[in-house]
């Protein structure tokens, strides 16, 4: 899959390629100005819906692939479900911010009738997190052909993320996508995303499971994905930046 | 007091599936809850007469659960297999396999099934680890854990249902067993899947 190969009509026209060089500095500008149904609302911040150019084209991507595999890492919802099905889609979901909040709070009740001393070096933030995303992610490599990873790396711990990053590369079959989200600022409360239809996600503000960990610079999101083939982001009036990377 | 019990299944009584089999090690849970007498709880691995169940004092599970369905109640754990075509009501404990062809299962907020779960509906208030697999529908309710892959035409999450697996879509009424044996006949919508439990069983 590639944005350079891969063209049609419709299409989500501004900024089609970017190298992981490239794409920080120019993103956001190009996207603000484009014309066009969709990106001249790309995000509505009356209600709690918001239009979705990295959907759209994340479906877009996936769209040549017969039956892609989707893996929704947040929390799973019936209409998420109910839109991928319908189009064909394999969908797998793991609430990952539920489960590692899980996890810790398992690690840290282990470790309060552990015996002094023991394992206490395998108990490290990082240690945590590769066991954690080696049991959570258990699927095969190279499996999934995109990840709704939303705005979930918002929410971990800036250790954890690389390695989480990291074994969602090895799982994403080449070709695959990723759509993720990122604040401009530290977000006033916590959504859980639902879609709606193509272009259209709504935020339901949920109890929160964690508080928001880090604000992302561009170089920061590019370094993360710096594996990744190319990127793509998009930028909504509510500054919340939507990106695509594709391994 | 407790001779106003006699004759009269106590709420408390595992009532197993009229008509199906239970090849399992039946155990009680010993923090069962004090809803009743302990000499009442104590669970009795016969079939029971299900026609007049009573009513049990708290029905926490939604109005699923029709009259002449078999109860495992809270306190119960079962290790085995559990077959028929009775609808089933689990608020305790199973592990094994649990296959009603015709039936309809009903998981509780207090129950814990670590099974396999082939069945007609299946609704789920509780925790779940293993494949389900349905031939007419599967519903989450906002409690529910799940972990494991879902079979089923059609599927139903509440919000707050968590899950953790993937999910497959099959043709509406066919049946577990064909799905498992013939996955790519049978299974339509989404992909020719390779579903935990259907491929243990084409070994």
């Amino acid at each position: 899959m590639n944005w350079m190969a891969k063209t049609r009509l419709g299409a989500p026209t501004a900024t089609p390629v970017k190298t992981p060089a490239s794409a920080a500095t120019a993103a956001a500008p190009k996207a603000a100005a484009k014309p066009g149904p969709a990106s001249s609302v790309p995000a509505t911040s009356s209600g709690n819906v918001r239009i979705s150019n990295a959907l759209k084209e994340f479906l877009w991507l996936l769209s040549d692939i017969q039956r892609p595999r989707i893996l929704d890492l947040g929390a799973v919802s019936q209409s998420t479900l109910n839109f991928f099905i319908e189009k064909g889609f394999r969908v797998s979901t793991e609430d990952m911010l539920r489960e590692w909040k899980d996890f810790l709070i398992t690690q840290e009740e282990q470790l309060r009738t552990a015996p002094v001393g023991e394992e206490t070096e395998r108990r490290s933030l990082p240690a945590l997190a590769e066991k954690f995303v080696t049991d959570a992610l258990n699927y095969p490599e190279q499996s999934v052909h995109g990840v709704l990873l939303w705005d979930l790396l918002d929410y971990f711990d800036p250790a954890v993320v690389p390695i989480l990053m990291e074994r969602l590369y090895s799982m994403l079959h080449p070709g695959g996508t990723v759509l993720a989200l990122f604040h401009s600022r530290p977000a006033e409360r916590f959504h859980r995303y639902r879609i709606m239809d193509s272009q259209t996600v709504e935020l339901l503000p949920a109890a929160t499971l964690a508080v928001h960990a880090h604000v992302f610079q561009n170089r920061e999101i590019l370094d993360l994905f710096g594996k990744f083939r190319s990127s793509k982001t998009f930028v909504g009036r509510d500054q919340v930046r939507e990106a695509l990377f594709i391994k | 007091m407790w001779h106003k019990t006699d004759g009269k299944p106590s709420p408390e009584t595992p009532q197993l599936p009229a008509g199906g089999t239970i090849k399992s090690q039946v155990t009680s849970e010993p923090p069962a809850p004090p809803a009743v007498p302990p000499a009442a709880t104590a669970p009795v691995p016969t079939p029971a007469p299900r026609a007049e169940a009573p009513e049990p004092a708290v029905v926490p599970a939604p109005a699923q659960v029709a009259t002449g369905t078999s109860r495992i109640q809270a306190g119960l754990k079962i290790h085995g297999e559990i077959s028929g075509n009775s609808d089933l009501y689990i608020d305790g404990e199973l592990q094994g396999k649990l296959r009603l062809g015709n039936g309809r299962v009903v998981i509780g907020p207090n129950g814990k099934v670590q099974a396999d779960i082939e069945a007609s509906g299946v609704t789920i208030e509780g925790s779940v680890q293993g494949n389900i697999k349905a031939t007419e529908s599967v519903r989450l309710g906002s409690g529910s854990r799940v972990q494991g892959s879902v079979l089923t035409p059609r599927i139903g999450i509440d919000d707050g249902a968590r899950l953790r697996g993937k999910v497959e879509m099959i043709k509406a009424g066919s049946s577990p067993s064909a799905s498992a044996s013939a996955p790519a006949a049978n299974t339509s919508e989404t992909e020719a899947p390779q579903p935990i439990a259907a491929s243990a069983k084409a070994k």
